[in-house]
């Protein structure tokens, strides 16, 4: 699904780049958690993964089609989903239009279906109450569930999340984890999630920690 | 057209900061429409003045001609004893008949004047002790002497700048009209009537100055008062202005004498375009020998349009301030909101939206904010331009009557047309006065300041729109 060539990344230093020479690869249908040290680089690998950035070397590529290729706007509007720590929805939106404006945005299959939208949400515990609600009046593990919902109506194949569950307590932790794992597994997405803490990485089926410039794969 | 609902949502959820919003637009329009309204209304002021302030034109003797011919005829007879005379030719109604058929001409008022002296009635006697010689206000050599009663001969009082400026104002009956031609119906001054106990429907008899010093009997139709401004201006030479008796310039001309039939002192025109009084003069000069000559009086009407040109000049400046300050304070707002609003940016982009579509969502806000506040400045703006005109109006027309004073026509006809009848100078300055800026609201006028609504709106997005342009959704979503 996603290919990762000899990628490289450095802010102003090109004698000391956060990661080099980086070869992966991501598969459809599985979860993926990225550990490491605050300040190794995770989050900066993320927003390449995202289309929110360009890498300084190597390549990304989607299928056989480098990101460069297929265009970044392009490629985050299809291809991929991302969900952050915070700030992640439209605040003077209920989570209905909230998903109705990212299907739209994302040009989706479903794009001004509410029935769908709203199919997804209960199904993440979002009850027909809080549907049409604004979502500043939704708490922390709601708003990143409508987050996630949101991710999971478009048609984007690659769903990447910088510590989703950063804000949130160990209920809801378990919750939206439980909901990446069913984004990979039912929707066979590659779920691509970027976390410190080791018991959300253990839920995923695949670990790698950067360490040393390096990916290292743990399981 | 999902940035159009987005927009809309926005605002709808938004409302506080919709509402300040609005206030700030409407306060910027509201000064935009106050300056389009006093310019619309500037420009409107300019197009009545040319009909109500209006100009005149006058057919007199030419003076300069006359007093050329004087000179040559005293040095060919040099030998002569006798005083060299100045002869001035009495105006012909028939060429004034002609003029009067040109196109910008629209009425026409005949002046003829003389003296004659009380029989029936005493006249009304100057406290200077001046009474009853006065010199003869006709500037007419042939009728030099001069009697103690004036006789202003013209077509209708209402044509007189007497009359029309308000200097002097029927109390009683009526003034004279173009029926009273050929009849010797008169209108007298109120000190006048009330000395000699007279009032409408009375007659009495006066003498005339020279032939055969025959009686006339005249008749009251109508009694006026004249304010003292008049009596200032009609020189020290003459009588009591409380002796001016006004008639029909027929009777004037009868009083005269035979040879008078058919003349007149001066003809006046009123012109019904003053912007076009040159080419008219011109026109006019071809129908006449220069025994005679044309003189225009547009001082009024220069004046108004004078003064009237400053106001809209202002007012233009006000507009284009106002809109360039208006567009500066908007872009400052949307940007400080464009900050202020940077995760939300980020969050659409991460999704893949296009840029210039949500520069769209803003402008589309702003567009939203900017028709209410159109509506709001509409009904506010005539309140803000009344007060604005009129401060305006008073500050231009007293700059404006100060050099009216000096502008009165240079060098030519020195009192030539004396008799015509006094006020012409104050005519301007009185003008001027009684200008008053009529704000109204028009569909041009909203029209005119949708269009700098848009303008703003759109000019304030694009200033602002770089920080869209620029934003870059990792910095904001990933810190
Ligand atoms: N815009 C930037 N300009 C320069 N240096 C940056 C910039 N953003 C991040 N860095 C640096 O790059 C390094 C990697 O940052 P990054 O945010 O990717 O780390 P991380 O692994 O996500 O850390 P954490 O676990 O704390 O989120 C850090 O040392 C950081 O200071
Ligand atoms: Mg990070």
């Amino acid at each position: 699904m996603l290919k990762i060539q000899d990628l490289g990344y450095w802010y102003q230093d090109e004698a000391h780049p956060l990661f080099q020479g980086i070869n992966l690869t991501f598969e459809s249908g599985k979860s993926y958690a990225i550990l490491g040290h605050s300040g190794t680089g995770k989050t900066t690998f993320l927003s390449l993964i995202a289309g929110l950035d360009k890498p300084k070397a190597g390549e990304i590529l989607l299928g056989d089609h480098a990101l460069k290729q297929i265009g970044l706007t392009n490629y985050r509007r299809h291809d991929v989903a991302i969900v952050f720590q915070a700030y992640n929805l439209f605040t003077y939106m209920s989570p209905m239009n909230n998903l109705l404006t990212a299907m739209a945005i994302t040009e989706a299959e479903h794009a001004g279906d509410r029935a769908y939208a709203k199919q997804i949400l209960n199904d993440l515990g979002i009850g027909d109450n809080l549907v049409d609600r604004n979502v500043q009046q939704l708490s922390g593990g709601q708003q990143q569930r409508v987050a996630i919902a949101r991710t999971m109506c478009c048609d984007a194949q690659v769903i990447v999340a910088d510590e989703p569950t950063g804000n949130l307590d160990e209920d809801n932790t378990k919750a939206v984890i439980a909901q990446f794992q069913r984004i990979a597994h039912e929707q066979n997405k590659c779920v691509i999630i970027v976390t410190h803490e080791p018991d959300v990485a253990a839920q995923c089926d695949h670990q790698y920690r950067l360490e040393n410039k390096q990916f290292t794969k743990l399981t | 057209m999902n940035f159009f609902k987005r927009a809309w949502l926005n605002i709808w959820v938004k409302k506080g900061r919709s509402l300040l919003l609005i206030l700030v637009s409407s306060a910027i329009l509201m000064f935009v429409l106050a300056g389009l309204l006093i310019r619309s209304a500037a420009v409107k002021a300019t197009e009545t003045a040319k009909n109500e302030a209006g100009a005149t034109m006058t057919l007199s003797a030419n003076r300069q001609a006359a007093f050329k011919k004087m000179r040559q005829n005293s040095s060919r007879s040099s030998s002569k004893t006798s005083r060299p005379k100045l002869t001035l030719t009495p105006v012909k109604l028939s060429d004034a008949t002609k003029i009067a058929k040109l196109s910008n001409i629209k009425t026409s008022n005949v002046t003829s004047s003389t003296s004659a002296n009380a029989k029936s009635y005493d006249t009304v006697s100057t406290t200077s002790g001046m009474g009853g010689n006065g010199g003869g206000p006709t500037g007419m050599k042939s009728s030099a002497s001069s009697g103690d009663t004036q006789i202003d001969g013209v077509t209708a009082t209402s044509l007189t700048t007497t009359f029309s400026e308000g200097q002097s104002k029927i109390t009683k009956g009526r003034g004279i009209t173009a029926n009273d031609k050929n009849t010797n119906n008169v209108v007298i001054e109120k000190e006048l009537a009330s000395q000699n106990n007279l009032t409408v429907g009375d007659t009495m008899t006066l003498k005339k100055t020279s032939g055969n010093k025959a009686t006339v009997t005249i008749k009251v139709v109508g009694i006026y008062t004249a304010s003292s401004t008049s009596s200032a201006s009609a020189g020290p030479m003459s009588t009591d202005p409380a002796n001016t008796i006004y008639a029909s310039y027929t009777l004037a001309n009868t009083i005269k004498g035979s040879k008078y039939a058919g003349t007149a002192d001066s003809v006046t025109f009123n012109v019904t375009n003053p912007a076009k009084v040159s080419t008219t003069k011109k026109a006019g000069n071809q129908l006449i020998s220069s025994q005679y000559s044309l003189s225009t009086d547009d001082a009024s009407y220069q004046s108004v349009k004078a003064s009237m040109a400053n106001v809209a000049g202002f007012a233009n400046k006000i507009v284009w301030l106002v809109a360039i300050a208006g567009t500066v304070i908007l872009a400052l707002i949307v940007i400080l909101m464009i900050r202020e609003r940077r995760f939300e940016i980020g969050v659409l982009l991460s999704l893949g939206e296009a840029r210039w579509k949500i520069v769209a969502q803003f402008f589309t806000e702003m567009l939203m904010v900017i028709v209410v506040a159109i509506a709001i400045a509409g009904a506010g703006g005539k309140f803000v331009g009344n007060q604005l005109g009129s401060q305006l109006v008073s500050q231009s027309t007293t700059t404006q009557t100060t050099t009216n004073a000096t502008s009165d026509q240079p060098g030519g006809q020195p009192g030539g047309t004396k008799g015509s009848g006094p006020g012409n100078r104050q005519a301007a300055s009185t003008k001027a006065k009684d200008l008053n800026l009529e704000i109204a609201v028009s569909a041009v006028d909203l029209a005119e300041l949708g269009g700098f609504g848009l303008a703003i709106t759109f000019l304030s997005i694009m200033i602002a729109a770089g920080g869209i342009i620029r934003l870059e959704p990792k910095k904001v979503l990933i810190s």
